[in-house]
C-alpha cells in the first residue's frame, strides 16, 4: 500500500488532540469512594432483590439483613447490617480464607432469596482481587415464570433489537478498518469502553447534561481512532510490519488501555447520573423504558445514515473502493491515506457512541468494551469481513440470537450461541452473509 | 525501600512455579505461533483442558491422579478438533478469532452456574492435590532452601515436577523441529502453498501442530492447579494466554531458548515492577509535584499497563525478542 505522507500540520493537530485526551484521562480522578474502600481490606456484601416485572428486572437494595464473618473455623471475625443501598461493609484483618453467613431469619418479611442462592458463602484468599471483597446475595423471585411463551419471546425480542443496534454501531468502525487496512483491531472493544468512560466524566463527574456532552463525547472517540492511527497503525504500515504483528501490537494496546480504565476508573461498574432511573412502560406483553427506546429509535436512524452515507455520497463510496480493493482503488486517484483517516474516525466516533448507549443500557465500567468484542467479532464475520453493511447486518443478528437465546440457555452462557455462530458461519460460509468470496485461507 | 528485598523477590522469579507454568505454556505457544504459524489465542482454553481434567479426577469419578492425564488429553483432542475444524483451512486471523471465542466459552462454561456440578462454577474444584501431595519425597512442613531460594516441601515439589517438565518439553521440541515433522511445519509458516504444492496435507500438519501444542499447555494447567491446590475459571481468561504471548515474544519466537527464558524474564520483570510500586506506595500514594499518579490499589493496573505497553513495543521495535531471528517473524497474514 503506497503510503503518501500528508501534511505535518494534520499531524499535530491529531498529536495535541491525542495529548487532551489522555490528559484529561489521567487528571480527572475518580473522587470519593473510588479507592477509599479500597485501602483497608473489606468484604462488601450486597443483599438485592430482584423484583421482576415480566423479565425487567429492578434491582432494589434489601435494608436491614443480618451478615457475619468467620474464619474457616468457625472464629468470628465481624458482624454487619445492610444499609439503604443494601451493602454491609465487614473489615477485615487481612486477605485470607472467610466464611460469610446470611442470617435468613433477617430478610424483611415477603423478602426470600433466589432459590438455589447458598446463604454461606466460602471466600478464598486468592479471591481478593482487591482490597475489597465483594459478595452479592439475590432475593426475590428470578426468572420469568410468570409470563407466558410468546409473551417472553416479545420481551426477548425488543431486548435483541437494542443490543444488535448496538452491537452493529459498535463494529461498523471494525469491519470498515479492517477492509481498509487488513487490521484486525482488537482494541476496538476498548474504544467502546472509551465511550462509556467519558460520558461518565462528562456527565458524574462534571455534571454536564447527557444531551449536551453526547455530542462532545462521541467527537472524542474519532480523535481516540485517529490517535490510534495516526500515532500506532500508520507508523507501523510505514515500517512495513506485518498484518498478524499489527494485530498482536492491538492486542497489546488493548490490555494496556484496558487497565488504564480500570486504574483510572476502579474495578466497579456506575450509572451514569442522567436517564438512569426510569419506570420500564409497557406496551402490550412488552416492556421498554422511554431511555431505551429513544436509544434503540437513535441507533436505527444512525445505521440508516451510515449506511446511506456509504451508499450515495463520494467519500461513502470511495471508502467502499477501497474496503474492496486498496492497490486498485488507489490507482484511480482515491486518496487512500485520507480514507484510512476518516474510517478511524468514523469507526471511533461510533464505537463510542455504542459505549453511551451501552452505558445508559448497562451501567459504565473498564470491562464493558472488551466484553462486546467478542460479540463484535462474531457479527463482522457472521455478516461478511471487511464488508462495509456486513457489520450492520451481523451485529444486529449476533443482538437478537444472543437475546433470544436466552430463552433456551442460563442468561450466564447467552454469548455462547453467538460464539458457535461465529464458528459454525467459518465452516458453513467463510466469506459470511454479504461478503465477497475471496480466498480466506 | 527495601531494595534488597526486592532484588531477592526477582531473582526468586526467575526461577519460581509461575516462570515454570508461563515456560510450559509458552512451549506449546512457540509449537502452533512459532513454528507453524498459526495464531493461537486460545491457549488459556487448553491449560483449563489440564486443570479441569485433573481436578475432576478424585472430585467426580473417584479415580486417580494419573487418570487426570488422560482426561486432559481427551479433552485437549476434542478441543482442537473443535477449533481447528473450521479455521486451519482459513487465514490466520480468523483462527485468533476463533481461538479465543472458544476460549471465553469454555470459561462461560465451567464457571457457570448450569453447570456448578461438574466443574464447581466460580469457586472451582479444591480437593484434587492429595495423591500428588503424597507422592512428594519433601516433608510438606518443613523449609527447604536458603533465601532467597527458600520454599515448603509442596512448593519445592511441584516446582520440581514443573522445571522437569520444561526440559523435558524443551528437548522434545528441540527433536521434533530437527525432524522431518519439524521442516514441514517451518515450511507450513513460510509458505503454505509451496508445502502443498510438494503434496503435504497442510492441514493435516496443522491440526497435529496445534493438538501437539495445546498437550504441551495442558501440563502448565495441570502444574498451576497442582501448585495452587485449586482449579479456578478465572485464572484461565484470555488475558493469561495474551501474558504467555507477551512473555514469549520477549524471549523470542522460534526458539526453544527463547520460549523458556522468555517467560523467566517476564516474572523476573513483573515481579521487579509489582514488588518495586508496592514499596514505593506502602506508606502514601506515589506523588510528582503533589498530585497523586499511583495509589496502592492501583499497583496492580499500572503492571499490566506496562505489559501491554511492553507487548506493543516488543511487536514494533524488537519482534525477534531477545533470541529471535527476524528471518523467522515472517509474518503476514494476507
Amino acid at each position: 500500500m503506497a503510503e503518501n505522507e500528508n501534511s505535518k500540520s494534520r499531524f499535530f493537530a491529531v498529536g495535541r488532540a491525542f495529548a487532551v485526551v489522555l490528559a484529561a484521562t489521567f487528571m480527572f480522578s475518580v473522587p470519593g469512594t473510588a479507592h477509599a474502600a479500597d485501602s483497608e481490606n473489606s468484604i462488601i456484601v450486597s443483599v438485592q432483590n430482584q423484583a421482576n416485572n415480566k423479565g425487567v428486572s429492578e434491582k432494589k437494595p434489601v435494608v436491614g439483613v443480618k451478615i457475619s464473618v468467620t474464619s474457616p473455623s468457625g472464629v468470628s471475625v465481624g458482624e454487619g447490617v445492610t444499609d439503604i443501598s443494601g451493602l454491609a461493609t465487614i473489615a477485615v484483618p487481612a486477605k485470607d480464607d472467610y466464611v460469610v453467613t446470611l442470617d435468613v431469619a433477617s430478610l424483611p418479611s415477603g423478602v426470600t432469596l433466589v432459590e438455589g442462592t447458598k446463604t454461606i458463602v466460602n471466600i478464598a484468599k486468592d479471591s481478593f482481587t482487591t482490597n475489597a471483597k465483594r459478595v452479592t446475595f439475590f432475593a426475590g423471585s428470578a426468572g420469568e415464570s410468570g409470563a407466558s411463551l410468546t409473551d417472553r419471546i416479545a420481551q426477548r425480542l425488543v431486548d435483541g433489537v437494542r443490543l444488535g443496534l448496538i452491537i452493529a454501531i459498535c463494529s461498523v468502525g471494525l469491519s470498515l478498518i479492517f477492509g481498509t487496512t487488513g487490521l484486525t483491531n482488537f482494541a476496538h472493544g476498548e474504544m467502546v469502553t472509551f465511550g462509556g468512560m467519558m460520558a461518565f466524566w462528562f456527565n458524574v463527574l462534571l455534571g454536564i447534561p447527557l444531551l449536551i456532552a453526547a455530542p462532545i463525547v462521541i467527537a472524542l472517540g474519532g480523535v481516540l481512532g485517529l490517535a490510534m492511527n495516526g500515532f500506532i497503525f500508520k507508523k507501523l504500515r510505514k515500517r512495513g510490519i506485518g498484518l498478524i504483528s499489527q494485530l498482536v501490537v492491538s492486542v497489546g494496546l488493548s490490555i494496556m488501555l484496558r487497565n488504564m480504565y480500570l486504574y483510572q476508573f476502579g474495578g466497579r461498574t456506575r450509572p451514569l447520573d442522567d436517564f438512569s432511573l426510569q419506570v420500564a412502560k409497557h406496551f402490550g406483553p412488552v416492556s421498554i423504558t422511554i431511555r431505551d427506546l429513544s436509544t434503540t429509535i437513535i441507533s436505527f436512524i444512525v445505521l440508516l445514515a451510515v449506511a446511506g452515507y456509504l451508499q450515495r455520497s463520494r467519500t461513502g463510496k470511495a471508502i467502499r473502493a477501497v474496503s474492496d480493493n486498496p492497490s486498485l482503488a488507489s490507482s484511480t486517484g482515491i486518496d487512500t491515506q485520507k480514507i484510512i483517516r476518516i474510517v478511524w474516525f468514523a469507526g471511533g466516533a461510533l464505537a463510542a457512541m455504542g459505549g453511551l448507549f451501552r452505558g445508559l443500557d448497562e451501567q459504565v465500567g473498564f470491562e464493558m468494551g472488551s466484553g462486546l468484542i467478542f460479540l463484535m467479532f462474531a457479527g463482522i464475520t457472521l455478516g461478511g469481513l471487511g464488508s462495509a453493511y456486513g457489520a450492520l447486518v451481523g451485529g444486529f443478528l449476533v443482538g437478537l440470537l444472543v437475546e433470544l437465546a436466552s430463552l433456551v440457555v442460563p442468561a450466564e452462557l447467552k454469548n455462547a450461541p453467538a460464539l458457535l455462530i461465529l464458528i459454525i458461519v467459518l465452516v458453513v460460509r467463510p466469506q459470511g452473509i454479504l461478503g465477497r468470496k475471496q480466498r480466506v485461507g | 525501600m527495601d531494595i534488597i528485598k526486592i532484588l531477592e523477590n526477582t531473582i526468586a522469579a526467575f526461577f519460581g512455579i509461575d516462570a515454570a507454568y508461563f515456560a510450559l505454556a509458552a512451549i506449546g505457544l512457540n509449537i502452533q505461533f512459532g513454528y507453524t504459524g498459526l495464531l493461537n489465542f486460545g491457549q488459556s482454553a487448553f491449560m483449563a483442558c489440564g486443570a479441569y481434567g485433573l481436578g475432576m479426577t478424585s472430585q467426580y469419578f473417584g479415580v486417580g491422579m494419573w487418570w487426570g492425564i488422560l482426561i486432559g488429553l481427551a479433552l485437549v483432542v476434542i478441543l482442537g478438533l473443535l477449533v481447528g475444524i473450521p479455521t486451519l483451512r482459513l487465514r490466520a486471523d480468523y483462527l485468533a478469532i476463533v481461538t479465543i471465542a472458544t476460549a471465553e466459552i469454555v470459561r462461560l462454561i465451567v464457571r457457570s452456574v448450569r453447570f456448578k456440578q461438574y466443574f464447581g462454577g466460580s469457586d472451582g474444584i479444591n480437593s484434587f492435590s492429595t495423591s500428588f501431595r503424597n507422592l512428594s519425597p519433601f516433608d510438606p512442613g518443613a523449609q527447604y532452601g536458603i533465601r532467597p531460594f527458600q520454599y515448603s516441601g509442596y512448593s519445592l515439589w511441584t516446582m520440581i515436577v514443573g522445571w522437569s517438565l520444561v526440559i523435558i518439553f524443551s528437548l522434545l521440541v528441540y527433536m521434533l523441529m530437527k525432524s522431518p515433522w519439524g521442516r514441514v511445519v517451518k515450511a507450513i509458516r513460510e509458505d503454505e502453498d509451496a508445502v502443498r504444492s510438494l503434496g503435504k496435507n497442510v492441514y493435516s500438519y496443522k491440526m497435529q501442530s496445534l493438538i501437539i501444542g495445546g498437550v504441551v499447555g495442558m501440563f502448565s494447567g495441570m502444574i498451576f492447579a497442582l501448585d495452587r491446590g485449586s482449579v479456578q475459571p478465572d485464572n484461565y481468561s484470555r488475558d493469561v494466554t495474551f501474558y504467555v504471548l507477551t512473555a514469549l515474544v520477549l524471549g523470542g519466537v522460534a526458539k526453544v531458548r527463547g520460549s523458556v527464558i522468555g517467560p523467566m524474564m517476564f516474572w523476573g520483570l513483573y515481579v521487579f515492577s509489582d514488588n518495586f510500586l508496592r514499596e514505593l506506595t506502602k506508606d502514601k500514594p506515589f506523588s510528582i509535584f503533589g498530585v497523586g499518579i499511583i495509589q496502592k490499589a492501583q499497583v496492580g493496573p499500572v503492571n499490566y499497563m506496562l505489559i501491554g505497553l511492553g507487548l506493543m513495543l516488543l511487536m514494533t521495535f524488537r519482534p525477534q525478542g531477545v533470541f529471535g531471528s527476524k528471518e523467522e517473524m515472517a509474518l503476514d497474514g494476507r
